[in-house]
């Protein structure tokens, strides 16, 4: 029963607040003999399993560490090219491993204005006037929950599909931010959220939705 | 004719904030309530406007310190009325208690948590709160992380103090929460030993 993340979305569409709280990660490191058995390619930043797809490593996942160094995009830690580093049989065996990258903090920024439009469009869409807009987006490894405020700012939660109460979380949240965000003296509208008593109560409110488990937190 | 501020009757303004008084009459004059919300947006809109018009923070906490002492100044009469009928404190002591107890009661709802003596200064005393009412949704940016928006309420204290007949200087301070130190000027320890022999 896990909360994996809360986007705060303004009403342009910027994010001005988000907390990873629980991220599953799957690597899977293993050693490797030349010559390697997946074809990787180089992609944006990152370098990536395109073919040859077996025992967890699956295609897309990125390379995150060569013996135990993380590798900085598509350098290794010492600065040397990942794709030639391990085209060289002299560096073999050696061990490396894959995963799912890690969103960066612009790829959060891309992807919650991606959200807002695609939101803006299903309110628009629907035949009935006074749409909601997006509540709900589920999949089979999570679910994200989407509450849109009186006044444009929209509240997003991913959770476990299975845990329960995350209504209740969004109003919550929206509670926790309107005091410690709206009413601290120093925090301006519409900008990326900065407070400590906002991060504080914010985490709490999680820990209390996620220990409620399945059945959703008492009232 | 009565001064009104709106032209037509508009309902929530012309209510009175303390619903007991129209209906018992004359009896309990219970102190009007009002909500932390509204109290909290109203004290950080003060500290914006003091913020737009200073250039550091000192200038910020002695602005705050000088609204409070408005409000000292006025809360001091009513409540003296209502809890001592009329009958202020003359020693020190029984000062610094009715403001730990009953006027930081009438004003936040709760009393300060500690009230000490400093252990070198006879002059020298310290109002502790841990969590003070008005710093309860304020999160300070770490570039001006000595403001504790408190020196509001050392104001306010300065104002009781000093209107009681006992001048004193209170500053706020980052100290096991929120300290209020208070300073009494010599001339009062000066009459308080005076007055000991009685």
């Amino acid at each position: 029963m896990a909360i994996f993340s809360v986007y705060v979305v303004n009403k342009a569409g910027g994010l001005i607040y988000q907390l990873d709280h629980y991220a599953p990660r799957a690597d899977t490191e293993k050693t490797f003999s030349f010559p390697l058995d997946l074809v990787l390619r180089p992609h944006d930043e990152r370098v990536v399993v395109a073919f040859g797809q077996r025992d967890g490593i699956r295609v897309g996942h990125a390379v995150l560490a060569i013996n135990g160094a993380e590798v900085n995009g598509r350098f290794t830690a010492d600065g040397k090219d990942v794709l030639e580093f391990l085209g060289n049989p002299a560096n073999y065996p050696v061990s490396i491993r894959f995963g799912r990258h890690r969103l960066s903090s612009n790829e959060k920024l891309m992807l919650a204005s991606m959200f807002h439009s695609l939101f803006a469009i299903g309110s628009q869409l629907s035949p009935e006037i006074g749409s909601s807009g997006i509540e709900m987006l589920e999949t089979d490894t999570f679910k994200l929950h989407c509450f849109q405020t009186l006044t444009g700012i929209k509240f997003m939660v991913l959770a476990d599909p299975r845990q329960a109460g995350i209504d209740s979380l969004l109003r919550k949240i929206y509670e926790i931010y309107s005091d410690f965000a709206l009413k601290n003296p120093f925090y301006s509208l519409e900008m990326p959220i900065r407070c400590e008593l906002f991060d504080q109560n914010l985490k709490l409110a999680l820990e209390v939705a996620e220990k409620a488990g399945p059945f959703g937190p008492g009232s | 004719m009565e001064p009104r501020f709106t032209r037509s009757k508009s309902q929530a303004l012309e209510r009175s904030l303390s619903r007991g008084s129209s209906r018992t009459g004359s009896g309990s004059a219970a102190p009007p309530e009002v909500t932390l919300g509204a109290f909290a947006l109203l004290f950080s809109e003060l500290v914006q406007y003091s913020q737009s018009r200073v250039f550091s923070v000192a200038e910020l906490q002695a602005r705050l310190a000088l609204l409070g002492r408005q409000v000292g100044l006025r809360v001091l009469d009513p409540l003296v009325a209502r809890e001592r009928g009329g009958r202020r404190e003359t020693k020190v002591l029984p000062l610094l208690l009715f403001v730990k107890g009953p006027l930081w009661r009438s004003l936040f709802g709760k009393e300060a948590d500690k009230l000490e003596q400093a252990n070198d200064d006879a002059r020298t005393f310290y109002v502790i709160e841990r969590e003070p009412l008005v710093n309860a949704f304020i999160s300070v940016p770490r570039e001006s992380s000595s403001l504790n928006c408190a020196a509001f309420t050392a104001g306010l204290l300065e104002a009781v103090l000093g209107a009681s007949g006992f001048p004193a200087r209170v500053t706020a301070h980052w100290h096991k929460g929120t300290t209020l130190m208070i300073k009494f000027e010599e001339a009062v320890m000066a009459r308080e030993r005076g007055m000991e022999g009685r």
